[in-house]
């Protein structure tokens, strides 16, 4: 009898193991809607690149650990670069010529006056525990999650219309959806391409769906101690492990629905694994001994690489005409102790328009440019990146970059001191340093994170500076997570940091519109708006208006030179070119992207990389 | 007798044209042919160093750490002295930093200090500048000062010119770290401030000091690198070479371990 029920014991395994065997073999054929990826096709925009082979483990470095795995609640990049591996939307930007592209939807129709979209979505794909795609998953994402006022996302900021509508998702059939719009909304292809999520995964952590969690479970739903094995994606790859400060490792979704033109199922690499490494220097010396095999550089590690680039095989891409997208800043906190009632004086001095002139004109963005960046960097001015066709930098939509009307605060220590003596912030004892009328020094804080040996160096510069003109700003390096923690709650007083960027104006809303989730230099304008808060509402309203790019542009151009010259929500430092290396084992890698990420390796197209 | 240059080529180049289709990419067994030679080894050891070079991953995998302990320092040829070098640094990348340290500290041979110095950078990472600069100068071991010194040069990297570095190439407070500002400064050599191969090369034969010396051959490797010439074409300049420029003759067997690499 014992006997038996061992057999029982091991057909038991072996039935599991069967199933489970199936599971992780994903597709049994290619599904007929599958996306394919035409590599190495003539009159392509993937012509350059080259099919591979599947196989490998891609190493790379991050210097922060993620927040979560939760995509809907997340602000930061150090989560966010792992959810786009994971999740997919209805469409995405080509990674070489960023046109707009069907992602989960195979196509898209558009009604006569352009208020109506009608997604085909794909069927036969699976999210990457095996259960089908289906349009319930994108109503889910977008009338439980990111239209759900009990979910904090700030995606909500980019899909919200002037007339503070959302774009209306319904389901047709099971592989149809319409997408309505109140009023025209030229950027909504761009905005509705947000990331679709799992109902049958996440519908039990929304209140409205299931009564009996409560309200803002979701909020705290995927966070770092879930599973791996519960978080479920239609990504290239899945988070197979995490071990805090020491790595993550995703590995290959088998379900994933895109494939090569040979038929190779994407992507090709069996394993993705991100060092968590204590500094920049860290990353440097591990890409130099060959334990990661690509990494986001800064120009002062080109002269390091260049003379290792051709005795190691290894490639340091530099296009000192190409910056970055995104930008970098130095966020000053107009609400600083606003919550309970501490730093007045801060808190008044931060909120005066010339103070943060002053701050603007100390900072010597040659100096940065000159030590920081070996002169490959640009200096910035606006919030809108200098790639995008609607920088204002250009004179018209997608035209050369002339920065014919570029505002500048030029680095000047005398019309810095001026402004600051104009506002009453002079040393009125004598000690060298300049105090608040009522004699109280200004002494503040500037934060940055600790290992970001750039940003550091900005800080650095801009504290030496103020030094000289007697303002105390005391540099104080953190944690990535910690400073994020600070940006949110609004504790932190100066801070020296970056936001990813692209083409689209709009998608920064949740950030410059008074009433955005990211609107941390002075949150409580949702409830006070400033009058030059409440035009550059307007300016971001009537950008999204119109149809027509000329029209938006200009609009556009208005908005990012308010926001430069008058707002001075921001102060912004420098935009860095585009800097990455590689070894040249890695196929593909000259498909870089100029998008900054925490580790760089996004700027990687990854599920098209492979080991030659 | 010595051999003189000519005869040196000579003999090289019969030798390996046994083992080598020059400009060709190099199997595991011809490279292991061209270190196991004892005649490339003695009259050319710079050639069977850059075969070693490539034979550093194989060796890792192959022998064990007391095989390779023992074959950096009595093996028959400089191949395979270097791959068995540069394989101990794969295999001690394994060790803790007490014993890497006691490794690169000790009264052992000199090479297997070099070995585990390499690994040891993962930990002296950690330092600060600083220290760093501190060890490159009063480190108990030239192997372990070289390694601070490198790592000295990479925090500081955000505060490198050519101008500085050229500077303390010549003139600095450790001969290791004037020999790292020579290295760095080869990367600016091929970057913000490009040199021409002529004066790459006069740069390495007659530099002013060993870090000047350094920082022609570090760049001229990159060019040699990236030129036209094939393995053939190397191992006959390395041949004809002498010993009279030793920095020269590195630049060219780098390039040659490269060249048999790809």
């Amino acid at each position: 009898m014992k006997k038996l029920v061992a057999i029982a014991a091991v057909l038991m395994l072996v039935m599991v193991g069967s199933a489970i065997a199936v599971l992780a073999q994903g597709y049994a054929t290619q599904p007929a809607d599958a996306k394919i990826v035409p590599l190495g096709e003539e009159g392509t925009a993937y012509e350059n690149q080259e099919p591979g082979v599947q196989g490998g483990t891609f190493y790379c470095a991050a210097i922060s650990d993620p927040k979560k795995w939760n995509y809907v609640t997340s602000h930061e990049t150090s989560t966010t670069q792992y959810c786009f591996l994971m999740l997919k939307g209805l469409v995405d930007s080509n990674p070489i010529n960023s046109a707009i592209e069907p992602e989960l939807a195979k196509s898209w129709d558009v009604s006569e006056d352009g208020l109506v979209l009608t997604f085909h979505l794909r069927e036969g794909i699976n999210w990457s525990d095996g259960t089908p795609f289906t349009a319930d998953d994108v109503v889910f994402s977008f009338n439980d999650l990111y239209y759900n006022e009990d979910v904090e996302t700030d995606t909500r900021d980019i899909l919200i219309l002037p007339d503070d509508t959302y774009p209306v998702v319904e389901k047709v059939d099971d592989y149809t959806v319409t997408v309505t719009l109140s009023m025209t909304f030229r950027p909504i292809l761009n905005s509705i391409g947000a990331p679709i999520l799992p109902k049958h995964a996440l519908a039990q952590y929304v209140h409205k769906l299931n009564p009996d969690v409560p309200v803002g479970t979701f909020n705290s739903a995927w966070g770092l101690d879930t599973d791996p094995a519960e978080l479920v994606g239609m990504g290239p790859f899945m988070v197979e492990s995490y071990a805090p400060d020491q790595h993550v490792t995703l590995v290959r979704n088998p379900y994933y629905y895109h494939y090569d033109a040979n038929g190779t199922q994407l992507p090709y690499f069996d394993k993705y694994v991100i060092l968590t490494v204590a500094s920049q220097d860290v990353s440097l010396l591990k890409f130099r001994n060959g334990e990661l095999d690509a990494l986001g550089i800064r120009a002062t590690d080109v002269p390091i690489l260049k003379r290792e680039e051709a005795v190691k095989d290894l490639t340091v891409l530099v296009d000192a005409d190409v910056a970055v997208y995104g930008t970098s800043w130095i966020g000053i906190n107009q609400d600083i102790g606003l919550a309970d009632g501490t730093y007045e004086n801060l808190r008044t001095l931060y909120r005066t328009r010339d103070f943060r002139a002053a701050m603007s004109h100390l900072v010597d963005k040659q100096a940065m440019i000159d030590t920081l960046y070996n002169g490959l960097a640009v200096p910035q001015w606006s919030p809108v990146s200098y790639l995008s066709p609607f920088y204002a930098g250009r004179d018209y939509y997608g035209g050369p970059v002339t920065e014919t009307d570029a505002v500048v605060f030029e680095y000047s220590l005398d019309k810095a001191a001026a402004l600051l003596d104009g506002i009453g912030i002079i040393d009125r004892d004598g000690d060298g340093w300049r105090d608040y009328e009522d004699g109280t020094r200004v002494e503040m804080e500037l934060n940055t994170n600790a290992g970001n040996t750039v940003r550091e160096g900005v800080s650095l510069i801009v504290s030496d500076r103020a030094s000289k003109i007697g303002l105390k700003l005391n540099f104080v390096p953190v944690d990535f997570n910690t400073l994020v923690n600070k940006l949110f709650a609004s504790t932190g007083e100066m801070i020296v940091l970056g936001l990813t960027g692209g083409n689209e104006p709009n998608n920064g809303a949740n950030v410059y519109s008074s009433g955005g989730g990211l609107h941390f230099w002075h949150y409580s304008a949702v409830d006070e708006p400033t009058e030059l808060e409440k035009k550059i509402d307007e300016l971001l309203d009537a950008g999204v208006s119109t149809l027509d790019n000329d029209e938006a542009f200009e609009v556009y151009k208005e908005y990012q030179i308010t926001l430069a010259k008058d707002d001075l929500g921001l102060v912004y430092t420098v935009n860095p070119a585009f800097t990455y290396a590689f070894f040249n084992k890695v196929g593909n890698a000259n498909i870089s992207s100029p998008i900054a990420t925490p580790s760089g390796t996004n700027g990687l197209t990854m599920d098209l990389c492979f080991f030659k | 007798m010595k051999l003189t240059g000519f005869r040196v080529f000579v003999l090289v180049s019969c030798v390996l044209a046994a083992f080598v289709v020059a400009g060709m990419a190099s199997s595991i067994t011809e490279l292991e042919d061209i270190v196991g030679n004892e005649i490339i080894g003695r009259i050319a050891p710079n050639i069977s160093a850059a075969a070693g070079m490539q034979l550093a991953s194989e060796y890792a995998d192959s022998k064990t750490q007391a095989e390779l302990e023992t074959l950096v320092t009595s093996g028959e040829t400089a191949g395979i002295r270097t791959a068995a070098r540069m394989a101990l640094s794969i295999v001690y990348s394994q060790k803790t930093v007490i014993e890497l340290t006691a490794l690169s500290t000790g009264d052992i041979d000199p090479a297997i200090r070099e070995a585990a110095a390499a690994p040891l950078q993962n930990f002296l990472i950690e330092m600060s500048a600083d220290d760093l600069k501190t060890m490159a100068v009063s480190g108990a071991t030239h192997e372990i000062r070289l390694s601070a010194a490198d790592l000295y040069y990479l925090k500081i990297r955000g505060d490198l010119t050519a101008e500085k570095l050229e500077k303390e190439a010549v003139s600095n407070d450790s001969d290791e770290l004037a020999y790292m500002a020579g290295e760095y400064l080869g990367g600016f050599y091929l970057s913000f401030a490009p040199k021409t191969q002529d004066e790459l090369v006069e740069l390495a034969k007659n530099g002013e000091s060993e870090g000047m010396r350094v920082a022609g051959a570090t760049a001229l490797t990159s060019l040699l690198i990236e030129s036209d010439l094939t393995a053939g074409d190397l191992e006959k300049a390395i041949a004809a070479m002498g010993t009279d420029y030793p920095e020269l003759l590195q630049a060219y067997t780098d390039a040659l371990s490269r060249r048999y690499s790809s």
